[in-house]
């Protein structure tokens, strides 16, 4: 893929980023205002969105959730990119007992029901918020990334230049930072995209269910209210689940353009 | 005969090594929801009274919830009351154990995923052969292959409630959200919803799985033997397939339990995902305890059901010489 392709896979990003800025600071009041009277009221152009339960203007109402979103997925795929990858290089270096368990344990993570987890761990604070759910899909984000990690050291453990190294006397530790990590952060960051993209999903689904932010600016908690109103007002269902789907569809493609 | 010994033992301890993983999964989910209620700031009593509860009150439910022992006794009685299904009685509800509440709640949710575990893997593999074999023009093939990568990637909590308004509140071919008498109507709806994404992710894999065996000699004997495009595929190729199928069912099964919470809340259907919403809005320690635990014991059953189906399927994933 060329230079310029990728970069045109980071246009939709930027273009749901810049959009949700705009609609966010177009608002005459904050989100999440109530307005009883114009309660579920249709797409119009004075609200491009129209309006959900309660009278809350959804234009402004979904373009902060959906920035508050992007940001809150962006971070923990960092999270997760910044501890799994050297985990997931380190346990291959080791080898034996200890790349085993941590290969064992990445199979685990990725399979174990993490949004029981999450309904599990979010159950203890009264008024979860967005720095709660975050630390609560931080705490598997990292699998994925440190089994990509895991996978290419193996293949690079092996390589004449790590032998090389080995035989000039370098420790452990001087070999995973000098030689072994900067070959593999272009591979693993390939994963940030459908992490970010599975943050946003995952966050939108805890907020459907109703263990969103108190403050009730979340994707999850248009897409509730859309189900509530399905039959009086369709568009509120419509417009938080384009939101999702566009945010989530943004973020694979960013992904892409890391590679 | 010794070797017969050997072959006995490996099969024990790798059986060990899987049930105690098990038991380390369940013991993980129950002691973070057990140390998450604890130790986190904030009073779990307080949580199950809020904050204008009076002392004598705050000092009862501590009581009642064995919140005023050491937390390592706490813990233990924990454990034990996992152990012999028994944590206490539920606390909202008086004199029904929790563990009565979960049982109730774990055969429909079982239901649920089994439901759309069958349609997802039938449905993906029919769009895998359908995609490998033959019968449509390889311009079509092409598309389902894309089909399937988009669905695979989209989002449930976005789709189910989208597909739902358009088939139960435009067309009206399927019984609407909280609708009492959907029966098995609903069941079913409810499940296509889950396996989804399922029946997408085992699409591609089975089709990557066919792509491989295509060109394998044993088919081009079957074809030399006169059998037809049919019998090729659907006899020969596919039990070749369903070990990498097994596989992935087994890996989405968390994703699915969690997609089962998000369809038993939007269709108001009761479950383990309801349970633990309710238990969580209503406050209800023991019936939440009981509930995160149930998940994860129906997880694990369901992986180690995989791991055996496999191990049956395909001789090679047995315990052998690694």
């Amino acid at each position: 893929m060329t230079a310029r392709r990728r970069a045109l896979e980071l246009v939709p990003l930027g273009l749901v980023v810049a959009l949700s800025l705009l609609g966010a600071s177009m608002a005459s009041e904050p989100a999440g205002r109530l307005a009883p009277a114009r309660a579920w009221c249709a797409p119009s152009a004075e609200r491009l969105l129209g309006c959900g339960e309660a009278g809350v203007d959804l234009t402004s109402l979904v373009c902060t959730a959906e920035l508050r979103a992007v940001v809150l997925a962006v971070i923990v795929a960092l999270v997760g990119f910044l501890v799994g990858t050297p985990l997931g290089a380190a346990a291959a270096l080791a080898r034996g007992r200890v790349e085993q368990a941590v290969a064992r344990a990445c199979d685990l993570v990725q399979a174990f029901p993490t949004f029981i987890l999450a309904l599990a761990v979010l159950s203890a604070v009264r008024a979860p918020s967005r720095v709660h759910i975050g630390a609560v899909f931080a705490l598997t984000a990292w699998a994925p990334f440190a089994r990509l990690a895991l996978a290419q050291t193996r293949v690079l453990r092996s390589a004449a230049f790590v032998e090389a190294a080995v035989a000039l006397g370098r420790g452990r530790s001087g070999i995973l930072a000098h030689h072994i990590l900067p070959n593999l952060l272009g591979v693993v960051a390939v994963q940030l995209g459908s992490t970010a993209a599975a943050v946003v999903v995952s966050e939108a689904a805890l907020g459907f269910v109703g263990f969103g932010p108190r403050d009730g600016v979340s994707l999850g908690g248009v897409l509730d209210q859309g189900v509530v109103a399905m039959l009086r007002a369709p568009h509120v269902l419509i417009v938080g689940a384009a939101a999702v789907f566009v945010a989530s569809a943004a973020l694979l493609a960013a992904g892409r353009a890391v590679r | 005969m010794h070797r017969a010994a050997t072959e006995v033992g490996r099969a024990a301890r790798l059986a060990l090594a899987r049930t105690l993983e098990s038991l380390a999964v369940v013991g993980a989910l129950a002691s973070v929801v057990f140390f998450a209620l604890r130790l986190l700031p904030g009073d779990p009593a307080r949580l199950v009274l809020g904050d204008e509860a009076s002392e004598g009150d705050l000092a009862r439910v501590r009581r009642a919830l064995h919140l005023d022992e050491p937390i390592l006794v706490q813990y233990a009685r924990f454990l034990r009351g996992i152990a012999s299904a028994d944590l206490g009685d539920s606390f909202r509800r008086p004199g029904t154990p929790a563990m009565a509440r979960v049982g109730e709640a774990l055969l429909p949710t079982a239901q649920l995923a089994g439901v759309a575990v069958a349609m997802g893997a039938v449905a993906g593999l029919a769009a895998a052969v359908a995609a490998s074999g033959p019968w449509l023009a390889p311009r079509t093939r092409v598309w389902i292959e894309r089909a399937l990568m988009a669905v695979a990637a989209a989002p449930l909590v976005a789709v189910a409630p989208v597909l739902t308004w358009a088939l139960a509140a435009r067309a009206r071919i399927v019984p609407l959200p909280g609708d009492p008498d959907a029966g098995p109507a609903g069941l079913l709806f409810a499940g296509a919803l889950l396996a989804f994404p399922l029946g997408a992710h085992v699409g591609r894999i089975a089709r990557q799985a066919l792509v491989e065996v295509s060109e394998a000699p044993f088919l081009r004997v079957a074809t030399a033997k006169g059998a037809g495009p049919a019998r090729v595929w659907l006899l020969h190729a596919l039990p070749v397939v369903a070990g990498p199928v097994v596989t992935i069912v087994a890996t989405q099964l968390g994703a699915l339990l969690g997609g089962a919470v998000v369809i038993e809340r939007m269709f108001e259907r009761r479950g383990l995902g309801t349970l633990i919403l309710e238990a969580y809005a209503s406050r209800d320690l023991p019936v939440l305890e009981g509930a995160v635990v149930a998940a994860g014991l129906l997880f694990v059953v369901a992986q180690t059901l995989g791991a055996a189906i496999e191990a049956t399927l395909d001789p090679r994933t047995r315990a052998g010489p690694s």
